[in-house]
């Protein structure tokens, strides 16, 4: 395999919170608890799980968006952790990241053709002229007509948001795009088109993605690899469609046999009603699934498994895997 | 028909109109449909399509301030809801027909127990005293499935997780034993195993209770799991209505089928996934003849002019579609 070209290395980050009323108490949420992966260059890498898996966290501590507690972050070779502001600068240039409601990161008093020069400007790319220019060129190849550089952000449907996100990330010529949910909000038709653009962009220009998503048919269709999360930490990671076809972690069973399938043919797997399910609060000992997963055994109450290499590119922490 | 499946709602040609832009323009137009005791009728479609509106209607919830039924007939078990004085309505809601929404916390009242609001219909429509209605919110709250009820009945919405206070939802809508319940998107914001969860929990409930439901969702996914009949809405119209195992594999309406290549699968690698060009058109600038045509790959010069109707396909009652192109009326045989 050659050089990734993001390897992040035993990432951690807890936050605390106080929660509770009238009483509040100081808990602390493992988000992300040794978290490691590599992404290869022109990759698209999944990352799943359920809301408070800590997918999000992840993407937004490769950014340093939220500093990391622990762990290492190396983008082609440079430490990301460690880097000091101006090279930081040089690296955000290189990773961008687009959000599921593109409207809350766009100024809503700021014409769509200024969000798109000032990274240009900010970052030194290009004088005044061909800024405007390139901005042009993003725009047509995100697939907005030309007068959207003189529209405002609330004129535009959730759909064309979107576009405006990607092209404001392609401004600086990223070559790793953290997508964090970046069809969720959007109705199927739209979907599809958002899809079918990226898809583009990174055939095009060669875009590695981080793609957080809690869809598995999406990420099956966009992604080559994936790595699937549960409160804060990896629990199998694989090729796609390998992983789909025959996951080793019964997490990974549990996603995909639950996610609906369009054929009245193929049900969903109807499953056993739970009560209240653990939360990155208060991860259970041992294996953090074991009170849900329908193969425990006495082991998986005790001690976390360890991670195992499966060959194929594959790997799960899961005692039913171990020795 | 015979009087073994008389439905228990019948909805007649309904428009329902929303004032924009100093205009009243229909959100819903002449939708029609059925549903009998013991089926789940899914309504589908993108957003803004009319399937929230189509189920507010039904339940007399239309904002007053900028919205109307404009037309139609709404007939709850020979009754028609259209003229039905607000008393009225307010003695079948929550009864006889009830809801779910899709974000149970803003359904719930943050500063009352869960037990006390699964009890109020109780009380109110039953007429029940306290401690009669905290007895059957209670063996309600453990059909939903919530554990350690008795524990739980005191606290408040916010100490239950999204799936549970679904279930909260659930109870407190099925509380009165609702000949008809109405589903809105009530697993959209839920984890995909929770979602199975809730999913199966209601199929469990509608059979046991043999009530009808009207299940709203976007997702045909859902759809395919948990209806016996399906209609597919588009800008404010049913384009295509089918039972849940013949829409699947023929779907005949243009939007139904690239809707259903829209969607990347789980089970299997999607191949190429089909996009619908351009987007839904506004409610004030819907386009003359079909309103898909704009957007429709098979777009003919007839489409663009004419209303289609909603008419069966030959040989298959059951299953109409509105579209000159694959369902014209003389192919179905009936003037």
């Amino acid at each position: 395999m050659p050089d990734p070209a993001l390897s992040v290395t035993g990432l951690r980050k807890f936050f605390t919170v106080k929660r509770g009323f009238p009483r509040p108490k100081t808990v602390t949420v493992r988000a992300l608890d040794g978290v490691s992966f590599h992404v290869g260059e022109g990759e698209a890498f999944g990352l799943v799980g359920e809301s408070g898996c800590g997918k999000s966290t992840a993407g937004r501590a490769i950014l340093r968006l939220i500093e990391p507690d622990e762990g290492e972050i190396a983008f082609k070779g440079e430490n990301v952790v460690t880097a000091p502001r101006s090279r930081l600068r040089v690296l955000r240039r290189k990773l961008q990241i687009i959000f599921q409601d593109p409207y809350a990161s766009l100024n809503p008093r700021r014409r769509v053709g200024q969000a798109l020069i000032e990274p240009m400007r900010v970052h030194g790319i290009a004088g005044a002229a061909e800024c405007e220019a390139r901005a042009h060129a993003l725009l047509a190849e995100v697939g907005l007509p030309a007068n959207a550089m003189l529209r405002y952000p609330h004129e535009f449907s959730g759909g064309q948001r979107q576009r405006v996100g990607i092209a404001r990330a392609l401004t600086v010529e990223p070559e790793l795009l953290i997508a964090d949910e970046p069809v969720s909000a959007l109705d199927i038709s739209i979907q599809s088109q958002i899809l079918l653009l990226l898809q583009r962009l990174q055939a095009s220009r060669r875009l590695a993605f981080i793609f957080i998503s809690h869809d598995l048919g999406v990420v099956r269709y966009f992604c080559q690899r994936m790595a699937v999360m549960y409160l804060g930490r990896i629990v199998e990671t694989g090729p796609i469609p390998a992983i789909f076809d025959a996951p080793l972690h019964p997490y990974t069973k549990m996603l995909r046999d639950a996610s609906p399938v369009p054929d009245p043919k193929v049900k969903v797997v109807m499953l056993r009603i739970e009560g209240e399910v653990p939360s990155a609060v208060n991860p259970p000992p041992g294996c953090h699934f074991h009170t849900r997963c329908p193969h425990v055994m006495p082991v998986c109450r005790e001690a976390y498994p360890e991670w195992r290499e499966m060959g194929g590119g594959r790997g799960v922490a899961c005692h039913l895997h171990t020795k | 028909m015979t009087p073994a499946t008389t439905p228990i709602l019948v909805v007649e040609d309904l428009v329902t109109s929303f004032r924009t832009g100093g205009g009243w323009h229909p959100a819903v137009r002449n939708v029609s449909f059925a549903v009998n005791h013991d089926e789940t009728l899914a309504i589908v479609g993108e957003s803004g399509c009319g399937k929230s509106v189509t189920a507010l209607s039904i339940m007399r919830l239309v904002p007053p301030a900028n919205g109307r039924v404009a037309g139609g007939h709404i007939r709850f078990a020979g009754r028609d809801l259209v003229d039905l004085g607000e008393e009225e309505m307010r003695t079948l809601r929550g009864d006889r027909i009830s809801m779910i929404f899709q974000e149970p916390m803003t359904s719930l009242n943050p500063v009352l127990t869960v037990g006390f609001q699964v009890a109020e219909a109780l009380r109110y429509h039953r007429d029940m005293r306290r401690r009669e209605s905290d007895a059957a919110a209670l063996d309600l709250l453990d059909q939903v499935k919530i554990p350690s009820a008795r524990q739980r009945f005191a606290d408040y919405p916010h100490q239950f997780s999204g799936g549970m206070r679904q279930r909260v939802m659930i109870a407190m809508a099925l509380a009165c034993r609702p000949e008809l319940l109405l589903a809105d998107e009530p697993t959209t914001a839920l984890d995909v195993t929770i979602q199975a969860q809730v999913l199966a929990l209601l199929a469990e409930l509608k059979a046991a209770y043999g009530m009808a439901m009207i299940f709203i969702t976007h997702n045909l996914g859902v759809v395919a799991s948990i209806a016996n009949r399906v209609a597919v809405m588009y800008a404010g119209e049913i384009v295509e209505t089918a039972p849940v195992d013949e829409i699947f594999v023929h779907p005949t309406h243009p939007y139904t089928e690239l809707l259903l290549r829209s969607i990347p699968r789980v089970d299997r690698d999607a191949g190429g996934l089909s996009t619908i060009a351009g987007q839904v058109p506004a409610i004030s600038a819907m386009p003359t003849g079909c309103r898909f045509a704009p957007r429709c790959p098979h777009r003919e010069h007839a489409c663009t002019t004419r209303d289609p109707l909603l008419v069966p396909l030959a040989g298959a009652r059951e299953h109409q579609v509105r579209c000159w192109l694959r369902a014209p009326p003389a192919e179905a045989g009936h003037a």
